[in-house]
């Protein structure tokens, strides 16, 4: 405390600039109590220390995730699951969503004129596309085979789950081949 | 400019700390600092420290953050839902249900080569439940309500009034045309 003190009369006497500058000057109540806190400090409400945390939680950067993994066919064969059911519901849907309105857009969705036009269309791209088709579909079914397995407790070791996986993979593989060129 | 002011930043700490590495590492105000500090003094091995910690680097982000929103205080505890088997058990079974019915719904029409519209009505009403419960776990799961409560309502809803269209839609496609394995069959043989 007291070399605090000295070395503030110390400035007061060599710097101008700084004399005027005193702890009594910009903070009187502070030097009135003999506080020598030197980070101002103030009271604030419930709220506005709510609003200034979350103001400071929307800098907060993001937890790292997917990215930072290794891939493995755990945990791509899940995201796999989810990513092939996503296609298969969302062509459904879109198909009788637009089945439904194709009237009032005089588009043609009956069955016998989507037939027509995919049997006008060379083999390549009927292979083409019905492996497109197929391949989301065999896979979500094993797969889907394979999620009813574990649900009844079987297959839930290390060794069961990759087991299951090749085999899936390999069933999707053979059966998509198969409805591509059927 | 930040990664500017925080690399001058590490060189200064890392020259400040360098006495106190030799007795124990203990906590610093950044732990950023703190790596960078000890890789420039070449004893990170000795620290047992990974070479480069994924909070210093920035380029992974898959998408930017969502908003970070604090509901009442920072200590609240976390809410407990009621115990409801219609949410729980009940809903996990009824899943299982829906898509155990789905392996011989599809197997049998092709296999049994005739068509029947009662067991195309089932399978084409058990596709729809089946993903709407699929549609509705990806929305629970990208679409926090603690993040995104107006959003979460509006996808739930919209949802809701999709797969009442696409069940009106089938409806006409099963009544009107030739139903769904039929359909399929036709297409595949063209």
């Amino acid at each position: 405390m007291l070399s605090r003190a000295l070395a503030r009369s110390a400035w007061k006497g060599q710097s101008p600039v700084l004399s005027k500058f005193t702890l009594a000057k910009a903070y009187p109540a502070a030097s009135i109590t003999q506080s020598r806190s030197t980070a101002s400090t103030s009271n604030l409400s419930n709220d506005e220390a709510q609003s200034i945390l979350n103001a400071q939680r929307k800098l907060r950067p993001i937890s790292p995730h997917l990215t930072i993994y290794q891939p493995q066919i755990t945990s791509l064969m899940s995201g796999a699951n989810r990513i092939t059911g996503a296609i298969l519901s969302t062509s459904i849907y879109t198909f009788a969503i637009g089945y439904l309105v194709a009237p009032t857009l005089g588009l043609h969705l009956e069955s016998q004129t989507i037939a027509e036009a995919f049997g006008a269309m060379p083999d390549a791209a009927k292979i083409g596309i019905k492996g497109i088709l197929a391949l989301p579909f065999t896979y979500h079914a094993w797969n889907g085979i394979r999620h009813l397995i574990w649900d009844t407790g079987k297959m839930l070791d290390m060794k069961g789950v990759y087991t299951g996986g090749y085999v899936v993979l390999g069933l999707t593989g053979l059966s998509t081949i198969y409805l591509a060129f059927a | 400019m930040a990664s500017l002011f925080r690399s001058s930043l590490r060189t200064a700490t890392a020259t400040a700390i360098a006495p106190r590495l030799s007795r124990s590492i203990t906590a610093t105000t950044s732990a950023a600092v703190k790596c960078t500090g000890m890789k420039n003094l070449g004893i990170s091995r000795q620290a047992g420290m990974a070479k480069k910690g994924f909070h210093i680097s920035a380029s992974r982000k898959i998408l930017p953050a969502g908003p970070q929103v604090i509901q009442g205080t920072v200590n609240d505890a976390a809410e407990i839902p009621d115990p409801n088997a219609t949410h729980g058990s009940y809903h996990w079974s009824f899943e299982r249900l829906i898509s155990v019915a789905l392996i011989p719904l599809t197997v049998a029409p092709f296999a049994a080569g005739s068509i029947n519209p009662v067991t195309d009505a089932i399978l084409g009403a058990t596709i729809v439940i089946h993903s709407h419960i699929g549609f509705e776990s990806m929305v629970i799961d990208y679409i926090p309500h603690r993040k995104y409560p107006t959003l979460r309502k509006g996808a739930m809803w919209a949802l809701k009034g999709a797969t009442l269209l696409v069940l009106v839609g089938l409806y006409e496609f099963e009544t009107n045309d030739v139903g769904i394995t039929e359909a399929v069959k036709r297409v595949w043989r063209a």
